[in-house]
């Protein structure tokens, strides 16, 4: 007798259970598209600004290549440092767990160098 | 207790301002002040009072909160919440600047200069520590720019003889950096604190450290380097530090500045609650494990919170401190007997 009704009885529960599944699932779908939209934007964001620093120091290590004195030796170190730092830094792994140390190094180095020109 | 720290003057430094920072000369003689009305002063004895010899006051757009004499006392620096720190050349007439480093993004909170001379440390609320190399034509040149703190940067601190430099922050660690090829590197980290490191000081020897914070705590650590007896561990070359003593109970407020005598070894605090406290180590005390005791306590040294205080590098006992009161105090701390 009290199967009977049980249905009913526990109908607004399980269409509470039900929806609640189904809101999850379609929740997680759109979160991970949102991820991803926001994982490019940001590594993009990213990569525009290492690209800078090394363009930078590219550009000015080929106009100091042919100078000798000491003081562009200096700078030359300097800018090989920074580019070298560039290159060390593992793009493809967003999940390299010195990934925020490692880019404030990045941007000090890059803050240092361009003080000297 | 009373005796053990006694007034010697008191002098109206920065008239309706704060003064938030001293730093003696070298040899002893002058004493450097900076404050919120933006100037830099120095100031040298008078029979028993102390009289205004420059007035540094061109320099700065914002308050001054932090000024430093090169090793040699030929040059001062002053820190700026301008963003820039000055170097000043001592003339035979004043003081003239010679140099305004410029880089940091917003306030530069302190100015340290390197034992050799040849460097300098400045820190700002941009987080990062910036080392300064000076070469013989009184050219500078940003070495480093180190980004280890996640906060405010309030202090920085080098090495009695080691250029090892130390910088205290908002973020509640002390960090320590050294060079290593051609570049700066963060060294050791030293966590603790359990709130904002607002000074720290080397003791004469540069084996420990102490520094003090807005939890009203004044710690000591100790460098224990790799292959020690006391067994601490150390990761590769770089020596650890391990506080040793923590001081708690004595301060009701914020410490803003510790001081550590070369000459005797008293450990001075600046307290937000506008007393001066000196500790000393007692004598039972073990280098492991050292304890200090307060040998002086001065309750109402300032009518408002003391920014700083300065042991004399060259006459024991004077000390000389700086409140938001705009008043620089001079006092004469006479051990206490039995300690």
């Amino acid at each position: 007798m009290a199967d009977m009704f049980d249905g009913i009885v526990m109908a607004e529960q399980r269409f509470h259970g039900e929806g609640y599944q189904e809101g999850y699932a379609e929740g997680s779908h759109i979160g991970i598209a949102e991820g991803r939209r926001y994982g490019a934007l940001h590594g993009a964001k990213i990569g525009s600004e290492i690209g800078c620093y090394l363009g930078f120091a590219l550009t000015w290590h080929c106009l100091l290549q042919k100078c000798t004195d000491e003081k562009s030796s200096k700078k030359i170190r300097a800018l090989e440092s920074l580019i070298g730092m560039i290159q060390k830094f593992p793009y493809e792994d967003p999940t390299y767990d010195k990934l925020q140390e490692d880019l404030e190094k990045i941007r000090g180095k890059f803050k240092q160098v361009g003080g000297i020109f | 207790m009373p005796e053990a720290l006694s007034l010697l003057c008191r002098v109206p430094a920065h008239p309706e301002s704060r003064c938030w920072a001293l730093a003696w000369s070298p040899g002893g003689a002058l004493l450097a002040s900076c404050g919120g009305d933006r100037a830099v002063r120095v100031w040298g004895r008078a029979g028993s009072s102390w009289t205004c010899r420059a007035v540094l006051g061109d320099g700065h757009q914002r308050t001054v909160r932090r000024v430093a004499w090169s090793p040699c006392g030929s040059y001062l620096a002053s820190a700026s919440f301008d963003g820039t720190t000055c170097v000043w050349k001592r003339q035979e007439d004043g003081f003239e600047c010679v140099a305004t480093l410029e880089g940091h993004e917003n306030e530069v909170k302190s100015v340290a200069w390197a034992p050799s001379g040849s460097l300098l440390a400045t820190c700002s609320r941009d987080k990062s520590v910036w080392v300064w190399e000076v070469d013989e034509e009184e050219e500078y040149e940003c070495v480093s720019v180190l980004n280890a703190h996640t906060q405010d940067v309030k202090h920085v601190v080098w090495h009695p003889s080691q250029e090892l430099l130390a910088s205290a922050s908002y973020d509640d660690t002390v960090r320590l950096y050294r060079e290593e090829e051609d570049d700066w590197v963060c060294c050791a980290t030293l966590e603790g604190h359990d709130s904002t490191v607002w000074a720290v000081a080397f003791d004469k020897e540069g084996e420990r450290l102490a520094s003090v914070s807005d939890d009203r705590t004044l710690r000591v650590w100790r460098r224990y380097h790799p292959g020690n007896q006391e067994g601490v561990a150390c990761s590769g070359t770089d020596p650890t530090w391990k506080c040793v003593c923590t001081l708690s109970g004595y301060h009701s407020r914020t410490i803003y500045d510790v001081s550590w005598c070369h000459l005797t070894g008293a450990l001075a605090t600046a307290c937000g609650d506008d007393a001066i406290r000196v500790f000393e180590e007692s004598p039972t005390s073990e280098e492991a494990q050292p304890t200090f005791s307060l040998t002086a306590h001065v309750p109402r040294a300032h009518s408002q919170d003391v920014n700083g205080v300065a042991w004399n590098p060259k006459e024991p006992g004077l000390l000389a401190s700086c409140s938001d009161d705009g008043d620089i105090a001079f006092w004469k701390y006479q051990r206490p007997e039995g300690c």
